[in-house]
């Protein structure tokens, strides 16, 4: 069996690359696949904990699995209002970096 | 006797009445005013013999244990306050009454004011006639007339605040009853203002005696005043606060400075108000409140101070005044100094027996000054210099006029002279000779300002203004001739006439009935200074046979001062202009500068700052957010990392 560590390794790679697209790319669209990053990375986490907690009376079994499917019914919603917005916001400004969408600017 | 409430109510009511109904009534509602005064005289009178006839078998009388006179007393529930909830007990609860308090003080009052505002009403028909106000004057005449009678019958200090109050109002709005001149105005404004000064007093002074007697009767209030449960400095102090409220109201020094200007207003309304009644409330308010005096002999004496030096001040101001109305208005301030004075000197019965004495006498000259600007046509000043000979053309006037200056002056029998002797009496027996000795000279001086008036206004050569003078018409002369009956007879009722009760002193006093005094020496000296005062000022002013040209010019100096009132009204002047404006503006400045700027718009401008600062991290990039947001939980982490550590 594959110890618990090396899924949550795995886990914050993906978390770290994802907060790392967040942060650093300018284009909206990859913005949003780092976020769906993050949050499969969460993903893991959670199924993996499941799986190793499963029979110590913590937790009912398949909570992280169930957890999980509603992240990704989530995720699933997100992307979809994500994109509309982002489709409204070239359709408006010509572009999709946010470097030059800073109308909230002080 | 029950029913002398309603001497007030009639005039009460027929204010409203006449301003609402003016327009429809017959001569604008001003038989209403006549009416409900007369009512109020009738039951005056009603109410006098009730109290003649009055012994202590009346469950509402008794003879009071400080005055010593009869007094009957008649109260009802006026509001209760305190209760249930706020006091914790029943006698920290507020219960007040109001009611009406009959003794000879009173009695005598209540006849004074109506008697003279009927007078003055019925004058007032025909002097007033034509005005486009004469509905609203009669209809604050009977609102004064009102609150002046309810000031009387007071037996609670807050009912006569009130009224007290009321009666400064239609002082107010009768002497600013030509308000469309500047003169009166003015007047109205300043005669407002100064007795509002001493109002604060009053009630200052009230509100200390509820303090400290936990309620507003009167009679309470003396009561502990006398029987010691008041602290000496509590009663001195609350002596002084009264004072101060009679000072302004009764144009004491240094808050005469209202009365003179007060002439402004229309003559009748001179008489009644400002020489008569209102003016009298202050030396009313001494007199009622006399055990509290009573118990503070330095109170006394301040009172009598004050007394003398309005009383002297203002009778050589008299002396050199050249407009007919002011003279008589320093005389009304000389004469309520010399009522103050009495009060100050234990001559508690002189002072009132004087106070009804002038009253008469100073209403009738009131009138007759009247009289003569009616009929020279002048509606503001008569400048003495101007008129002369009046005497010729208005002989009746000339002749009540006399009668009234000759009373105050205080020529042997008329009433003057029997008051005035009075008060020389109660001053020599009670005070330091230096008292007495200035009370004379005043006393001299009053004859003399009072000659100097009738001679120069009615004998004599004519003035310039006389040509066209006519005689006044029969209701003013029938007034005048009423008022004149009275200045020359009220003053024997000071004797002990079979069936008169033991003369005035035998009925209205202060602890003690008196009898009539009379003093050989004092009567002499000033029956003959009086006299020598009419001989010469008729040989000066009539007819012209002495010069006081040298005199004047040799007294130069000295008349310059007192023709410009000691200057009084220009030391307010520049009290007010460099002093309060000073202080204004400096309060003015520390408002806009500290207040404003600092206190009130700094914080303001704190916030406004830090807010430019702050601005400049919202720089709308995404990534920025999304940056803080990462960093923000990265910190929680490691927060809660180290405290689960």
């Amino acid at each position: 069996m594959v110890p618990l560590l090396y899924f949550q390794l795995l886990g914050a790679a993906l978390f770290g690359i994802g907060l790392y697209g967040v942060l650093a790319r300018r284009s909206a669209v990859l913005i949003v696949l780092s976020i769906e990053l993050m949050l499969n990375a969460v993903n893991i986490n959670l199924i993996a904990a499941a799986s190793y907690l499963n029979g110590t009376g913590r937790f009912e079994a398949f909570d992280g699995q169930i957890i999980a499917i509603f992240v990704i019914t989530v995720a699933a919603a997100e992307v979809g209002l994500a994109f509309a917005i982002i489709l409204r916001m070239y359709r408006n400004r010509g572009t999709v970096n946010v470097d030059e969408i800073n109308v909230l600017r002080g | 006797m029950p029913l002398a409430f309603l001497i007030p109510v009639f005039s009460f009511a027929a204010c409203p009445l006449i301003i609402l109904f003016q327009r429809w009534l017959p001569l604008r509602g001003a038989p209403l005013a006549i009416l409900a005064i007369a009512g109020g005289f009738a039951v005056w009178v009603w109410t006098l013999f009730g109290f003649l006839g009055a012994s202590e078998s009346n469950p509402a009388c008794a003879v009071n244990g400080i005055t010593h006179a009869l007094t009957c007393h008649f109260s009802t529930d006026w509001f209760e306050a305190g209760l249930p909830g706020v006091a914790a007990t029943v006698d920290q609860a507020i219960h007040l009454d109001w009611g009406i308090l009959i003794d000879p003080l009173t009695i005598v009052l209540l006849g004074l004011i109506t008697f003279v505002a009927l007078g003055v009403q019925l004058y007032s028909l025909a002097y007033m006639k034509g005005d486009p106000r004469f509905g609203w004057y009669f209809a604050w005449q009977a609102l004064f007339v009102a609150a002046m009678l309810t000031l009387a019958l007071a037996d609670n200090f807050l009912l006569l605040y009130i009224a007290w109050e009321l009666v400064g109002l239609c002082s107010y709005l009768l002497i600013g009853f030509w308000f469309e001149q500047p003169g009166p105005r003015e007047a109205a404004k300043k005669a407002f203002v100064v007795t509002r000064i001493g109002d604060v007093g009053l009630l200052v002074g009230i509100l200390l005696l509820w303090v400290n007697v936990g309620s507003f009767s009167m009679t309470e209030a003396f009561a502990a005043a006398q029987s010691g449960a008041l602290s000496s400095g509590v009663t001195t102090a609350a002596a002084l606060l009264l004072l101060l409220g009679a000072m302004g109201k009764s144009a004491q020094f240094p808050f005469h400075v209202w009365l003179p200007d007060a002439m402004e207003g229309p003559t009748p309304v001179s008489a009644l108000i400002h020489a008569a009644t209102m003016v009298i409330a202050g030396v009313y308010l001494v007199a009622r409140a006399y055990p509290i005096f009573a118990a503070s002999p330095e109170a006394l004496l301040i009172v009598a101070s004050i007394g003398l030096i309005t009383a002297l001040g203002a009778a050589t101001v008299a002396l050199v005044s050249t407009d007919l109305k002011r003279i008589l208005a320093y005389s009304t301030i000389s004469h309520l100094g010399l009522m103050m004075l009495s009060l100050g000197a234990l001559g508690w019965t002189a002072a009132v027996f004087h106070l009804m004495a002038h009253g008469f006498a100073k209403a009738l000259l009131f009138l007759g000054a009247g009289s003569v600007m009616h009929g020279v046509g002048a509606h503001g000043d008569v400048d003495i210099r101007r008129v002369g000979g009046l005497r010729r053309a208005m002989p009746i006037t000339a002749v009540v006029f006399s009668i009234g200056a000759l009373s105050l002056g205080g020529i042997p029998i008329l009433s003057g002279f029997w008051s005035k002797d009075e008060i020389l009496l109660a001053v020599s027996g009670n005070l330091p000779v230096v008292f007495i000795v200035l009370t004379i000279l005043t006393a001299a001086l009053s004859a003399l300002y009072m000659a100097r008036a009738m001679f120069v206004v009615f004998f004599g050569p004519e003035g310039e203004d006389s040509a066209h003078a006519h005689e006044s018409p029969a209701l003013m002369l029938v007034v005048m001739g009423a008022l004149a009956v009275l200045a020359v007879g009220f003053g024997w009722i000071a004797f002990d006439w079979p069936g008169s009760f033991g003369g005035f002193g035998g009925f209205v006093f202060y602890d003690h009935a008196e009898g009539f005094h009379f003093n050989i020496v004092l009567a002499g000296i000033s029956g003959v200074l009086a006299i020598a005062a009419f001989v010469g000022a008729w040989l000066v002013y009539a007819r012209r046979s002495i010069s006081v040209a040298s005199w004047r010019a040799r007294l130069a100096p000295l008349l310059k001062v007192v023709e410009n009132k000691y200057y009084v009204d220009e030391f307010y002047q520049w009290a007010i202009d460099r002093v309060i404006l000073t202080t204004s503006a400096a309060v003015a400045w520390f408002d806009r500068a500290m207040v404003n700027d600092v206190a009130v718009n700094g914080p303001a401008d704190v916030v406004r700052r830090a807010g430019f600062a702050l601005r400049l991290h919202v720089t709308g990039h995404v990534y920025s957010y999304a940056l803080a947001v990462a960093l923000g939980v990265i910190a929680l982490a490691v927060f809660w990392w180290l405290r689960s550590a």
